[in-house]
């Protein structure tokens, strides 16, 4: 493994004879090394590509058209005699059904609170990183703590966090004098983060937010160092502190790195998953709080599929949210190329 | 390029120091999972047979396996222990994709008409000799676990018959009677609960009971109609709306710790004396104990208000997709014979389904330490046998799971009584349909 | 993210558009003359941090780390210290209580989490992460060797295709996947994890777009000439010019993989064979959800990522900066 380009290409050189065709004409088999010599060409290119697009036929294309097959059909895991055509009927259920709404709603809340204030801050660090910095590595390399750490194990540590009644949030909530009153007459220090849509949201976009902000801080910064530093010499803005610099000149020139942020957290800030699904009481009933005040699109798919064993409605509403992306990352796309000027 | 040849090699460092690590402290996690030994299928030729078996909670197992383990050679049991509602769904999807069960599957009373209803997935255990076994059982027990022709797909654990656990200590302090018949006494009804439950807070200025659910779930227990008639129409404003209405009241007089059941909170609840009584059937008593050791001797047991009923128990089957079902049998068989069976009342408290174990001294006379030396074997016999159980719907778990959370929601003071049981009626309505 | 057209790098694809180039890093000019003037018309780069910019970073870096080493504290603890306010805020020393426990070699009240299978789930992770990353560099280098340095029929369209699929969110395909799996029969096993993340597309583009770059053309002519075989070329030429993009794909993978939760939950939940992330979840779940236990499982699944940042941390960094493309 260790050897040197230079070296590979002696190796190839003192490649075994009879496999090239300008070697001396190897008279037993002049054939079968010109057939060979032809498949090598001709065919083993596409043999060597055939994984990926195997692969991605069978496990990435395919179940995206069949997932639509299957929107069409009733597809119960728990009731087998539950089967055949289902037409509209479940598109139609998915219009009227208040949860897939009320989800949704959750999913663009908890996304709005989480991509505003993960990018802002992220180019905030950014910005910060973009200096003569002592230690630079280990900025760079601290910051993707949170990056490098299993969703699920940064969920849990703050699922413990914003516990109610041992918290650390509550503690020190109850220590600024924050109390609330559950049913019964009962006050806790802090808040019932689970309880009531706007905490549960903000909890879990804080959740979103350390995990991805060092990692974009990194997408950004790598953006800032590729602006040519004459853009700055010849800018000459009057009393330019940092702060003026950042938004007039670093901000703009890496609008289109800006914007392909906002379209990957589009895609991904939608399809939520982990942290709604473990913030639970009891993670496993994927219910997202007890009426569902933080499950998101995401969770209510993995309820309806495989804890009510719905999977036919369960794929209907991954079109749904399919399209709601499409839509959205669209626009996005859309408003990139304006923005950035058409650069692409 | 600065990734030089160390750097790989630093990596590898790494990988063999986290899978050192995890060798060293493997212990009996079993770590020969493979690549393809699913389901626990592997039938490694010579004898050789893996069986898994998921259940949940506290089945009392561990020591058990070990024993049949070392008994019989070339046996090795796999305990999957999940959530309860998810090992129940797991199941379900497993038999329908026909792989992934695995060979004994756990289920309780709550899901068993669901799945007596695809007993063709089960072994028919009256095909594997079962039938010796079924005047051993209580019948109502035997006939749950039956299919409507005829077949048996499983066998009986432990019932749930409910009982009332208590702090005799902190019911000393607020000036209660401590003793365990006068507490019999003081709650004949649910409302004499209540009443009880006042004052309780009142004198001592703490929660009387852990939370909405716990209450909910054992008076649901007593009705004579549960969830569902047995002609599987969802009846909700039969029993649900009595038990619905009696825990609303209770919170409403705050006698409740609000505390949800089976969280952290409420494990530390225990030990922290966060509230002084608990529903209890057998099984109960084991999370009890495990959850709050050093409340050993502080805890008593009473009737319940409100007369017998049932709260869980399960039975064990075995999945027909298996490939050891005979060696699988073979292990259930053993587990319900009456050593084990008793094995596990000491270990863990669970009260065996089959009467006749009653009469056996190491139940009947068995006290409990940990209870303040409560005969708890004559009193959750006595449940047990005083028990008229009810018809449990298919959907029965989904409904319940649907409802206990507008009872945490109303307990969390987001919703009124009102309101929450509109929505416990239309979530439930839902819940029936899927 | 399981499945193949997505990034390896888990919720985030770390790529851009189309042309994307591993590009250098521009550093600073070292020499630069350290002006003492006002920012004006000066590159944040050549502009030395001051105070607040190391305590702000300082602070940023706090931030990051402090769940993690709130995962410890709990993880140290005891009922009693972590059930009461204010809780405990510096490790306690119970810590290898927990662990022995989580792994199921200590039994607690008589009660042992072996059942939990945390340790054999920890060893799946290990067998999914290893198997998955080598296919990743394996698969992705063949690839991106062909679409750099061949020349076939419809390779420019087929390219295209790949480019494509980058942006496909196709974790919405995810009950059929679970359908078709079902169907292979690999529910509940390990191969339902590891086959569909063998190769993605991303890894194809980034191994392509490396090769183009840093592979001669030259030099694959010579050994054309020679008489070297299209696999002997990527094996014995291709590859080792390639070692440093296949460290860093290889890093990205590995981390992604090891973090993958929702499609192993799909596939292998309820199953005894769970990967780290399953059992976690599961561990949450049960009757007996214990935070110091649930925490010291969750600190053992992050150590080995913690070492690997720590050994690989500019390897990540630069990987990740290298994907960020300058659009």
């Amino acid at each position: 493994m260790s050897t040197a380009s230079g070296r590979a290409a002696t190796d190839v050189a003192t490649a075994p004879p009879g496999e090239s065709p300008g070697s001396p004409a190897p008279r037993k088999t002049p054939t079968w090394s010109e057939r060979w010599g032809r498949f090598d060409h001709k065919v083993v290119p596409y043999l060597l590509i055939s994984p990926f697009f195997i692969l991605f036929a069978v496990f990435g294309l395919f179940p995206l058209a069949f997932n639509g097959v299957v929107a069409f059909r009733r597809w119960s895991l728990r009731n087998p005699a539950a089967d055949g055509w289902a037409g509209f009927d479940q598109f139609t259920r998915l219009i009227g059904d208040d949860r897939f709404w009320n989800a949704l709603g959750n999913t663009f809340g908890i996304f709005f609170l989480s991509t505003v204030p993960q990018l802002f801050m992220a180019l905030i660090i950014a910005s910060l990183l973009n200096r003569r910095l002592r230690a630079q590595s280990f900025f760079r390399v601290g910051i993707l703590l949170p990056y490098v750490t299993p969703i699920v194990a940064s969920t849990l540590v703050f699922s413990q966090v914003f516990g109610r009644d041992y918290g650390l949030a509550n503690w020190v909530l109850g220590f600024l004098g924050v109390t609330t009153e559950l049913g019964g007459g009962i006050i806790i220090d802090g808040v019932d983060w689970r309880a009531t849509k706007l905490t549960s949201w903000i909890a879990i976009a804080l959740m979103v937010n350390w995990k991805w902000i060092g990692y974009n801080a990194l997408l950004y910064l790598a953006a800032m160092q590729s602006i040519p530093k004459d853009v700055y010499e010849a800018a000459a803005l009057d009393g330019a502190g940092a702060w003026t610099q950042l938004w007039k000149i670093t901000v703009p020139m890496i609008r289109p790195m800006v914007l392909f942020t906002v379209v990957i957290s589009t895609i991904n800030g939608l399809q939520l998953f982990t942290e709604p699904m473990l913030f639970d009481t009891n993670p496993q009933s994927a219910s997202g709080g007890t009426r569902g005040q933080f499950q998101t699109v995401g969770v209510l798919i993995y309820q309806t599929g495989w804890k009510n064993g719905n999977l036919g409605y369960a794929a209907a509403m991954s079109w749904a949210l399919f399209l709601i992306i499409v839509v959205l990352a669209s626009f996005n796309a859309f408003l990139a190329n304006k923005l950035g000027g058409g650069k692409r | 390029m600065k990734w030089t040849r160390s750097r790989p090699a630093s990596l590898l460092a790494v990988g063999a120091a986290s899978a050192l690590l995890l060798t060293a402290c493997g212990g009996d996690g079993d770590p020969e999972p493979g690549a393809n030994g699913g389901g626990g299928n592997d039938n490694g030729g010579d004898g050789e047979v893996t069986l898994s078996i998921a259940f949940w909670g506290d089945f009392g197992l561990g020591p058990l396996v070990e024993q049949y383990e070392a008994e019989n050679e070339g046996v090795t049991i796999r305990l999957n222990e999940g959530e309860f509602n998810a090992q129940h769904e797991s199941l379900q999807q497993n038999l329908i994709a026909g792989s992934g069960a695995p060979d004994i599957a756990a289920i309780d009373g709550d899901y068993i008409v669901q799945f007596r209803e695809q007993g063709d997935q089960f072994v028919n255990l009256l095909d594997m000799g079962a039938g010796d076994y079924e005047g051993e059982y209580l019948e109502w027990k035997w006939q749950q676990s039956m299919t409507g022709d005829g077949a048996q797909i499983g066998l009986g654990t432990d019932v749930g018959g409910l009982a009332m656990c208590y702090r005799h200590d902190l019911f000393e302090e607020a000036g209660l009677p401590s003793d365990r018949d006068e507490v019999s006494a003081l709650w004949p009804t649910w409302e004499d609960f209540i009443e009880v439950g006042q004052e309780y807070v009142e004198a001592t200025g703490d929660r009387f009971i852990d939370n909405a659910t716990n209450v909910f779930n054992p008076i649901m227990g007593q009705q004579p109609v549960g969830y569902f008639t047995e002609n599987e129409e969802l009846a909700m404003d039969g029993g649900p709306r009595v038990a619905f209405d009696l825990t609303t009241q209770m919170i409403d007089a705050g006698i409740s710790a609000g505390i949800p059941a089976w969280s952290d909170e409420w494990n530390a609840g225990f030990a922290n004396g966060d509230f002084a009584v608990l529903a209890c059937p057998a099984w109960m008593t084991g999370h009890i104990r495990n959850m709050a050791p050093d409340t050993a001797g502080q805890w008593d047991i009473a009737d319940i208000p409100g007369g017998g009923g049932n709260w869980g128990g399960s039975w064990l089957t075995i999945p027909a997709q298996g490939d050891n079902t005979q060696a699988a049998y073979d292990f259930v068989e053993w587990l319900i014979q009456p050593e084990q069976q008793i094995a596990i009342f000491n270990n863990v408290g669970n009260l065996p389904s089959q009467p006749a174990l009653y009469e056996d001294p190491a139940i009947q006379e068995h006290t409990d330490e940990f209870f303040n030396n409560a005969p708890t074997g004559q009193i959750f016999s006595a449940t047990a046998l005083g028990l008229e159980p009810q018809y449990i719907g298919r959907n029965a778990g989904p409904v319940r799971v649907e409802v206990e959370n507008v009872l945490n929601d109303i307990q969390g003071g987001n919703v009124s009584a009102e309101e929450g049981w509109e929505r416990a009626v239309s979530d439930a309505e839902r819940a029936a349909m899927d | 993210m399981s499945t193949s057209g997505t990034a390896v790098t888990g919720d985030a694809p770390t790529t851009g558009m189309a042309g994307a180039t591993p590009t250098k890093e521009i550093r600073p000019t070292d020499g630069s003359p350290r002006r003492k003037a006002a920012l004006l018309g000066r590159s944040p780069q050549d502009t030395s941090a001051g105070f607040w910019n190391y305590l702000l970073l300082i602070t940023a870096i706090l931030g990051s780390a402090f769940p993690l080493y709130w995962m410890f504290v709990v993880a140290t603890g005891t009922d009693a210290t972590l059930a009461r306010i204010p809780p405990q805020v510096v490790p306690g020393d119970n810590f290898l209580h927990n662990v022995g426990v989580v792994l199921g070699n200590v039994s607690e009240q008589g009660r042992s989490y072996a059942n939990a299978q945390f340790a054999s789930s920890m060893v799946n992770s290990v067998i999914v992460t290893t198997l998955v990353t080598a296919g990743m560099l394996f698969f992705c280098s063949l690839a991106g060797f062909a679409f750099a340095k061949l020349k076939f029929k419809g390779r420019d369209k087929l390219m295209v295709i790949v480019i494509l699929t980058l942006t496909i969110p196709n974790q919405l395909g995810v009950v059929a996947l679970y359908i078709i799996i079902s169907q292979f029969g690999w529910e509940g096993q390990l191969v339902s994890v590891i086959v569909p993340g063998l190769v993605t597309a991303f890894g194809v583009f980034y191994m392509r777009q490396f090769i183009q770059d840093s592979v001669p053309d030259e030099l694959i002519e010579s050994a054309r000439v020679d008489g070297a075989s299209t696999f002997r070329v990527y094996w014995n030429l291709v590859l080792p010019i390639v070692r440093p993009a296949l460290g860093v794909l290889g890093l990205l993978t590995a981390v992604g993989t090891w973090n993958e939760f929702q499609w192993a939950l799909i596939a292998l939940g309820g199953t005894d064979n769970k990967t780290i992330g399953v059992a976690l979840s599961d561990l949450a779940s049960g009757n007996y959800v214990r935070y110091r236990i649930v925490l010291a499982g969750s600190f053992l699944a992050t150590l080995p990522l913690i070492l690997l940042l720590f050994v690989a941390g500019k390897q990540i960094v630069r990987g990740i900066m290298e994907g960020a493309v300058k659009a």
